[in-house]
């Protein structure tokens, strides 16, 4: 979109809104919410109680159910879909019938935003209250393209180190109190190192069979931190790079030496972890509910003896995690005035309970809320805090994330499990990549 | 062979967080019926039960008749072109779903038919496999049986509808049973065709109310969703298991 069309929208936009405000219709506004995070109706079919829900799914039915019941001009009609819909969106305009509002991960904006699928948000947001300097730093650089917010931030995740405390500390890793984490890929390995001869267990656990997408997580996150511009432009990778090789080389090392648990896949990893199979499993925030409820569990491998940090700084670049999150888009289509506040409408009632999503493990995508006294009481929470700073998604305009990050994961498998030299995976996982970006239309 | 039905049932009565800590677990109370119970709780899981069986019989019954009908005319009637057309009709059994899938649902948008029973149900009906089959069954039937009925009298389609029709009951089952399968079974083209909840197919619902990482968090309750979408296959098989015995037999010879 260009900029003339694009400040062509913001005005027409908040004019449909404003003209909005004298509309008067007969009924209820129905829109349509296309989600994904589950059904969950045997639990919280017309809940409105959403301080009682538990987990994803259960506090976004509430909010609905507590925003229909609260708006009785509005209905918000919920279709589920399964993780993470994006055929369905797809199908849906192509049919020129998609919903009024969809889940969508902010690594897949681009993909929607460049063909004019999805509208700028800037001016329906501001005529309801939402301004974007109230996100965190994260959350904006997660949705916005081309200097306008492309969707409404919902939350910010970014692969994790879940920690098993107590091997940790029978492996002399928590000194004083304090957990001893590696500062570098040296200092990583002679910890793991140490961790494994205490312990007679693995440091890290990994899900590395079938896994489409962990392995490019940490990659990203260990180039970024060495200041690698991998991403020069958004159709061309280059992987092909000393700080890429040193990444690999770093993980391939890893399971060489037997510092990993092998031939897990998600499922099974999870599960290690919750058995206490090693000291450290890197996966998301959307487990850290589920872990700290198994601290809490006399008996449990995890009985008092669980925390999570960020992803720390190996390298001496930068301190950054690689980061994506859940926002709500609204996909291009005639709606009525009516229609169009109805959706803000909702978009500012989702931003006033950004701190019950947050429960799920997610990190906020408001300041406010990161900096509230509730949610830093949260357990782990203010451990966390730094995320919103030092979070970073992929540059704005590179598309196809999803693929991209499971061409590279097959190719870092191959090489960290030794099926593939390190360099070819790496001048594979390029050429693969690439070739996908070049034939985008 | 039965070992990963039971296995499916069993971990279909486990609660989803023991599971989580592992399927040895499986093995040992607790059990429970609280993920079939979410099933039911779900107020959309039989509208999407009912769409299903609405799909599916309409399809069944649809290819029944329209290969029947297609079978018997390249079988036993001569008309100009008839040899051509059935090689074209042999060419759709090579031509994968997937090749066309974007036409026809740019096709299907263009007639507003997304959304709809009809946008379910009409691609189902174009079933090469079905007026190949008929068309050999036909074949193979004597001649002089309708050389007989026409001696006393009867119509074209009078022998086709008392003569013909009913000896070829076998390959209808054949082709009836398999057609139900194969449509109740279908995810792809309900998957995005049927993008409102209310006209989700059974294999679409069920998918959709699987929360994240299901497969990890979630695990008794997806056991206990394949085998309650198994429930009406499981019944058909009860009720037609000669048949689809019969019916295997005679695909492969």
């Amino acid at each position: 979109m260009s900029a003339a069309s694009r400040a062509g929208v913001a005005p027409a936009l908040l004019m449909a809104l404003l003209s909005a405000c004298s509309a008067h219709t007969a009924g209820p506004v129905q829109i349509t919410l296309q989600r994904f995070f589950g059904a969950c109706d045997a639990q919280y079919a017309g809940s409105t109680n959403v301080a009682a829900a538990q987990g994803e799914c259960g506090i976004i039915t509430t909010l609905v159910n507590r925003f229909n019941a609260q708006n009785p001009d509005v209905h918000v009609k919920v279709n589920i879909v399964y993780w993470p819909g994006y055929d369905q969106l797809s199908a849906g305009l192509a049919a020129g019938d998609p919903p009024d509002l969809v889940t969508l991960h902010q690594s897949v904006i681009s993909d929607y935003s460049q063909r004019h699928l999805i509208v700028p948000l800037d001016a329906g947001l501001r005529a309801v209250g939402v301004e974007p300097a109230s996100f965190t730093p994260a959350a904006r650089r997660g949705v916005m393209r081309g200097g306008h917010i492309f969707a409404l931030p919902f939350d910010t995740w970014a692969p994790l180190w879940h920690i098993n405390l107590r091997l940790f500390r029978t492996a002399g890793l928590v000194a004083n109190g304090v957990l001893v984490l590696p500062h570098s890929a040296d200092e990583l390995l002679a910890q793991a190192r140490q961790f494994v001869r205490a312990t007679g267990k693995p440091y890290l656990v990994q899900s590395m069979v079938n896994e489409p997408s962990a392995y490019a997580r940490n990659l990203f996150t260990l180039l970024m931190q060495q200041n690698s511009d991998f991403f020069a432009d958004a159709r061309h990778i280059t992987l092909q790079t000393p700080e890429a090789r040193r990444a690999l080389e770093l993980f391939a090392r890893i399971y060489a030496e037997g510092l990993t648990t092998k031939h897990q896949d998600y499922t099974a990893a999870t599960a290690g972890f919750l058995s206490g199979q090693g000291g450290v499993y890197i996966v998301g925030t959307w487990m850290i509910d589920t872990y700290d409820d198994a601290a809490a569990h006399p008996g449990s491998p995890l009985s008092g003896g669980y925390t999570v940090v960020p992803f720390p700084q190996l390298y001496p670049g930068r301190d950054v995690t690689y980061a994506d999150g859940h926002s709500w888009a609204v996909p291009t289509k005639q709606r009525t005035p009516a229609e169009l506040r109805a959706v803000f409408r909702l978009l500012r009632f989702l931003t006033d309970n950004d701190f019950e999503w947050s429960r799920t493990g997610h990190l906020p995508a408001f300041q406010a809320v990161i900096d509230s006294a509730r949610w830093r009481a949260l357990p782990h929470r203010a451990a966390l805090a730094k995320l919103v700073d030092i979070a970073a998604p992929l540059p704005t305009g590179v598309q196809r994330q999803f693929l991209l990050q499971q061409i590279i994961s097959e190719e870092m498998q191959a090489a960290i499990t030794g099926q593939k030299p390190i360099d070819a995976a790496l001048a594979d996982a390029e050429h693969r990549v690439n070739d996908l970006l070049f034939n985008l239309l | 062979m039965a070992a990963p039905l039971l296995w499916t049932l069993l971990l279909s009565l486990k609660p989803n967080d023991e599971l989580l800590r592992g399927t040895q677990t499986a093995f040992s109370a607790p059990y429970t019926l609280r993920n079939y119970l979410d099933i039911l709780g779900h107020s959309a899981v039989f509208g999407w039960l009912l769409n299903s069986a609405i799909v599916a019989l309409s399809v069944t019954a649809g290819v029944l008749a329209l290969s029947s009908l297609a079978g018997y005319g390249f079988a036993r009637l001569r008309f100009p072109g008839r040899d051509a057309l059935f090689i074209l009709v042999l060419f759709g059994l090579a031509i994968p779903e997937q090749s066309v899938i974007m036409a026809r649902h740019q096709m299907f948008s263009a007639l507003h038919l997304h959304n709809s029973y009809a946008g379910l149900i009409l691609p189902g009906l174009a079933a090469p496999f079905g007026v190949f089959l008929m068309t050999q069954y036909f074949r193979a039937m004597p001649r002089e049986l309708e050389e007989a009925a026409w001696l006393d009298g009867a119509s074209r389609f009078k022998t086709f509808w008392r003569i013909l029709l009913p000896l070829s009951l076998p390959a209808q089952a054949t082709l009836g049973i398999f057609t139900f399968l194969s449509t109740w079974n279908d995810y792809w083209w309900p998957l995005i065709s049927a993008t409102n909840s209310e006209r989700y197919t059974l294999t679409v619902g069920i998918a959709s109310s699987q929360m994240n990482f299901a497969q990890t968090n979630g695990l008794g309750f997806l056991m206990a969703q394949a085998v309650f979408a198994s429930l009406p296959i499981l019944i058909v098989y009860v009720i037609f298991q000669r048949y689809l015995v019969a019916a295997v037999s005679r695909a492969a010879a």
